[in-house]
């Protein structure tokens, strides 16, 4: 999706980290061979969290399998798969394909008309196994692409498509966990529209682009990291990943949960984190040195 | 109804969040369905995970509602509004407290005047359906138009709390390098809303 879902190194323990890239790589190697080459090019971490989140919740059973990979061609990679990794990749797929869709139709550019037909085929036959979530996906995606048109100002509006889409994701089945499930994705999703909106602001802004964000940058003239338009990003921000884990911790998660909190309260800030030292270096700097003397 | 959730799960009301999930997957597991195929006892033990998930729930549902003040159905507004605004502020109150905020939502959006108890009804709807900065905007216009009234008060230092508690609790598990800028502007939002309560003689937060 946008690379937003990922841990945060330093604090996660080797042993964690070491399982966190096993449930990646079993991705990987599910996408290649449901999918082959053109499957793996959409590998993701955002997607792994969703795999570690699922197995945590519904403990299914889970191989490991060692095997040789083409990115690492030293030595054998350690993977963890079981029958969420297979649902992950289809939906992977589904994203991906609906991705170039929207290249297409937005752009004309060859190289949406050219995804599409790479993954046409795998779609059609992912859509009839999973028909419901498919059309809540697309309707999801459209309402969100009407939006973005005509220039929609709601943040929740635009937002909450994004979240009804990941929402929807996160319901493996229908039992009593949906509820939960479907509001952690809903404001996860929000999340990652909205950081997705904030880290691209500038470039949005130059290429003409939609961003939901630019007003309220536009009329900030004050750039500087205590200004209007940086606090309310950081509220906005900080209250859709406290509805989010508000919602996960009312899971019976108990596996793996140093790697989900790792990621939820800390992983999920990485971007930001980067994007804020680089915009606003010397401002850090200075506030750092007064905590220093002080 | 079941009986004592606590005791179902076998943990004390003290245990934490986490040992509760620990005992849930215990049991659940002793319990499941697929290890009791073809067993005459198989009845018996989908009844215990039955029972074991919904104390489960329960459990989460009572400690989520501990710290939450709760929506009440009777309204705390004292401006002035005409009887037919009243009716309506007191339909809405009714249908937020039944969770069907589609209605609440239409009932607000038909009125013409925009009193500081139709912002705060506006803001509790908006989070039911998952709006979440409508809500909070709309709750700091309550809250401006209206300073004195506790209820306004209430649910915008709740919005804000939950923000809170989740820097509070995300430095638990991972703490990031920001550059001394992590725990933003919630605090001082938090400190704002707190000020503002003691000039009603309140005290919402009592860390600050």
């Amino acid at each position: 999706m946008f690379g937003y879902v990922t841990a945060y190194k330093p604090e996660l323990k080797m042993k964690d980290f070491s399982k966190y890239k096993a449930y990646y790589c079993g991705l990987c190697k599910t996408l290649q061979r449901n999918y082959g080459f053109k499957g793996q090019m959409t590998l993701s971490y955002d997607m792994t969290f969703l795999i570690v989140l699922m197995t945590s919740l519904y403990e299914c059973p889970t191989t490991k399998e060692e095997n040789r990979c083409v990115v690492h061609p030293i030595g054998k990679r350690e993977m963890l798969l079981n029958e969420i990794t297979e649902y992950v990749a289809d939906i992977n797929i589904v994203l991906s394909y609906y991705h170039f869709v929207d290249d297409w139709m937005d752009e004309r550019s060859q190289a949406g008309l050219a995804g599409l037909r790479l993954f046409r085929k795998a779609y059609v036959r992912i859509e009839s196994k999973y028909p419901h979530k498919c059309a809540v996906i697309k309707n999801a995606l459209r309402r969100l692409h009407n939006l973005e048109k005509n220039d929609e100002t709601n943040i929740d509006k635009v937002a909450g498509c994004f979240g009804d889409l990941m929402g929807e994701l996160l319901v493996y089945k229908k039992d009593l966990w949906e509820e939960d499930l479907r509001r952690t994705g809903f404001y996860l999703g929000k999340f990652v529209y909205l950081m997705d909106a904030y880290d691209d602001i500038e470039k949005d802004i130059k290429s003409g682009n939609y961003n939901p964000l630019k007003n309220s940058y536009m009329e900030d003239e004050q750039k500087s990291i205590t200004s209007e338009y940086e606090v309310q990003c950081n509220t906005m921000l900080t209250m859709m990943m406290a509805e989010c884990t508000e919602s996960f911790e009312r899971l019976p998660c108990v596996e793996n949960i140093d790697i989900l909190r790792n990621i939820l309260y800390a992983g999920v800030w990485n971007k930001y984190d980067k994007k804020r030292k680089e915009k606003y270096q010397d401002e850090i700097q200075s506030i750092e040195d007064e905590i220093l003397v002080n | 109804m079941i009986g004592d959730p606590y005791q179902i799960l076998g943990v004390s009301q003290n245990a934490s969040n986490d040992e509760i999930k620990k005992a849930y997957r215990e049991l659940s597991r002793k319990y499941h369905p697929d290890s009791y195929v073809d067993n005459p006892l198989a009845g018996l033990a989908e009844e215990k995970f039955k029972e074991v998930q919904e104390a489960y729930k329960q459990v989460m549902d009572m400690r989520e509602n501990g710290s939450s003040s709760g929506f009440s159905g009777t309204s705390s507004y004292s401006g002035n509004s005409s009887s037919d605004d009243m009716a309506k502020y007191n339909s809405a109150r009714t249908y937020i407290n039944a969770r069907q905020y589609a209605q609440a939502s239409n009932i607000l959006a038909g009125m013409q005047n925009r009193s500081g108890e139709w912002h705060y009804l506006y803001a509790v709807t908006s989070m039911g359906t998952g709006n979440n900065m409508e809500a909070l905007n709309h709750a700091q216009q309550a809250v401006s138009m209206d300073p004195n009234n506790k209820e306004y008060a209430n649910f915008l230092n709740q919005l804000q709390m939950r923000g809170n508690r989740y820097q509070t609790t995300g430095g638990g598990f991972g703490q990031r390098q920001t550059g001394g800028l992590g725990t933003g502007n919630l605090c001082c939002d938090l400190f704002c809303a707190d000020q503002l309560c003691e000039c009603m003689g309140g005290d919402l937060c009592s860390c600050m």
